[in-house]
């Protein structure tokens, strides 16, 4: 609550030291620019960093659990049979994972599993190798519904000829790379050799080019059908590819749908520990960095205050000699602490703003070739408002203690001159 | 007789600082009626200075009753005694203290700002009168640090009466001036006094001034000593013990 005497006196301070003023308003710009600029542009690159491991991958797989055989050597140690003797070789045995027969029961259910669903494909997946002429290349093969798998990874958009929404059977949808290496244009021909020796001629249908390394190198797409004949998985799939509307939804959703299947489901956070590690210590330099420089604007709002409380003891006496009460002496210095924090934030806010729209603005050309802008960057408001209300919570905080000690100022003492 | 403005009843006080006691003011009873110029004289540390922040509200005594206008103010809080000083009480110190953020008119009407906009405004006429009539016209829109030590004091004397105080105190006015301007600021204190009929409480080592005033009171080691030859004031002043 302030007066016309109280806001008359801060304003007055204020002004008659435009100098210290500027200084102090400018200090609390930096911060509050600060806050917006580093929030605005690490959370931009996380983004990024997210977007691009998540980009080409399911948010969620859904696939039958392993199978870890078991030596009959090893069930002695369940307490069978005790006394028989095992001879030979232990050996490792390979894990086996088996395909998912009656996936056509469980499509519909994993497609209302959860409102944040955007898309569920089933996929079947193995190695296999393509061949043209003498050249011979191992990749990996997707056989998978074009119309479902594009909500997994958006290879229409990404297409440089050709189509993959529509494929027919015997037709082959591959990267711009692994095309180049074997020569190949649309609708020339290539065979593929299964695991187990079959092959089956493709024409290529499709040529594209993501920007995700996982899908552009070594990856070719076939149909559902015609992967599972190549792999001969019968009627089988190898899993179900999940997407999310919110990608940071996915362990929760993962964990929620899991009991109420016969089948493992993994969220990508759990294949990607490492990118959570470092997003959480970028994200912890950030704060450092943003705590520091609120500290800092706090200090410079404090500092001021002290001098201004410190060469206006005599004054302060005489008002409060003259009537002025503790709690109106306190008023007026908190009155500049909190203006001297808003006019940063009005210089700041807007800055941050500039300064953000410039580097949206840039343009480079990517490593995919394409031009775009090298920063992810958002302007959000609600970021806008946040940065002005630390900036003026902290100004409150720092005037609080001079602004105290004016109040307290004793008349009796400085009329005494001491 | 009229009411008096500030009335004094069997005062004392008493500094305790931690566990050593200093007795200062002993047993004052006085009162100062409406319009009335006193003087109070005495040697450095009789307690001049103690006995005029009892009457204008900036401390409180340890014996006795304060009344200002016929009003008990001895146990109003702080927040009590502000408001009193604000409405009723001026004052005028050794040094001005004005404040250079404000012009010279702004700084005369600051116990007026205390109490509003409207208040201020519709006292800045009469303010606008006193500085002119204390020699200020041309003045009336520059800040302080551009006017000499006796014009600022001037500036201080026209502020005390600001808010038509009752009573204004003032400590040593003329003690920072050189002889010429404290006689100027004197003679306005006086004048002003007479013409607003505000009484006027003034602590003076200049013998000269104290002469001219209505009443002397003279203070020595904390208790009031009898005014001597013709300055014989009130019956509450002589009731001290002739010296
Ligand atoms: N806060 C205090 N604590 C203890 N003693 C004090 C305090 N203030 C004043 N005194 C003592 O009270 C006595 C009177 O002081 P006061 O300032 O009233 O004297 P004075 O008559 O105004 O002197 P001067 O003419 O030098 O201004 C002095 O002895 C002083 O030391
Ligand atoms: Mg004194």
């Amino acid at each position: 609550m302030t007066t016309y005497f109280i806001r008359s006196v801060a304003f007055r301070h204020l002004r008659y030291s435009v100098g210290q003023s500027l200084l102090t308003i400018g200090v609390v710009g930096i911060s509050v620019l600060l806050i917006i600029y580093l929030r605005t542009i690490i959370g931009g690159t996380q983004t990024r960093i997210v977007q691009n491991t998540t980009g080409a991958i399911p948010h969620i797989t859904v696939e039958p659990p392993e199978r870890t055989p078991v030596g009959a050597w090893q069930l002695a140690n369940l307490g069978i049979d005790p006394d028989t003797l095992y001879v030979g070789e232990v050996v490792n045995l390979p894990k086996a994972r088996e395909s998912i027969e009656d996936w056509r029961l469980w499509l519909p259910s994993l497609d209302g599993a959860d409102p944040a669903v955007t898309a569920v494909s089933p996929i079947v997946t193995g190695q296999a190798f393509m061949n043209r002429g003498s050249r011979r290349q191992s990749v990996r093969l997707a056989g998978v519904i074009p119309e479902r798998h594009n909500g997994i990874v958006e290879i229409e958009k990404s297409l440089v000829s050709g189509r993959f929404i529509g494929m027919s059977p015997g037709d082959i949808v591959l990267g711009r790379k692994l095309a180049t290496d074997f020569g190949l244009k649309l609708r020339d021909k290539v065979r593929l050799v299964g695991p187990e020796g079959l092959t089956l001629n493709f024409t290529v249908a499709g040529i594209y080019n993501t920007g995700f390394g996982q899908v552009d190198d070594g990856q070719v797409f076939v149909t559902l059908r015609d992967g599972q004949s190549l792999l001969e998985l019968g009627g089988s799939i190898s899993s179900f590819g999940i997407k999310l509307a919110d990608l940071y939804a996915a362990e929760n959703i993962a964990r929620r749908i899991a009991p109420g299947l016969p089948f493992k489901v993994r969220s990508w956070v759990v294949d990607n520990p490492n990118l959570f590690v470092t997003l959480a210590s970028q994200g912890q330099t950030r704060d450092l960095i943003l705590i520091m420089t609120t500290i800092a604007s706090g200090f410079g709002i404090g500092s001021i205050l002290v001098m201004v409380v410190t060469s206006k003891y005599r004054e302060i006496g005489i008002l409060k000699a003259m009537g002025a009460t503790p709690g109106e002496i306190q008023s007026i210095f908190v009155l500049e602490g909190l203006l001297l924090a808003f006019l940063g934030c009005l210089a700041g806010v807007p800055l941050g703003v500039v300064l953000l729209k410039a580097l949206a603005a840039i343009r480079s050309v990517g490593p995919d070739g394409r031009v775009g802008s090298p920063f992810l960057i958002e302007i959000d408001p609600v970021l806008l408002v946040g940065a002005s209300l630390v900036a003026i919570v902290t100004g409150a905080i720092a005037s609080y203690f001079p602004a105290r000690r004016a109040g307290q100022v004793d008349p009796i003492q400085v009329i005494r001159g001491s | 007789m009229p009411q008096p403005v500030v009335e004094l009843d069997r005062v004392g006080k008493t500094y305790y600082t931690g566990d050593v006691e200093t007795p200062v003011l002993f047993d004052l009873s006085f009162s100062i009626v409406p319009g009335e110029f006193v003087a109070i004289v005495g040697g450095s540390g009789s307690g001049k200075t103690t006995l005029l922040n009892l009457m204008g509200l900036l401390d409180r005594p340890t014996a006795g009753v304060i009344r200002v206008e016929g009003r008990e103010v001895s146990h109003l809080d702080e927040l009590g005694r502000a408001r009193m000083r604000r409405d009723r009480l001026g004052f005028i110190f050794q040094f001005h203290y004005l404040l250079p953020e404000f012009t010279v008119l702004e700084n005369a009407l600051m116990p007026c700002r205390m109490r509003g906009r409207e208040f201020e405004k519709s006292r800045e006429a009469r303010m606008r009168e006193l500085l002119t009539y204390v020699g200020l016209e041309e003045k009336l829109n520059v800040r302080p640090p551009q006017l000499s030590g006796g014009q600022q004091q001037r500036v201080a004397v026209v502020r005390s009466l600001a808010n038509d105080p009752a009573v204004v105190f003032a400590d040593e006015p003329t003690g920072n001036l050189d002889s010429k301007s404290g006689r100027m600021v004197f003679d306005l204190m006086k004048r002003l006094s007479r013409e607003s009929g505000t009484a006027f409480i003034m602590v003076t080592h200049d013998d000269n001034f104290a002469l001219e005033a209505d009443r002397v009171i003279r203070i020595r080691d904390g208790r009031i000593q009898a005014p001597p030859g013709r300055h014989e004031g009130t019956e509450l002043a002589v009731a001290a013990p002739e010296a």
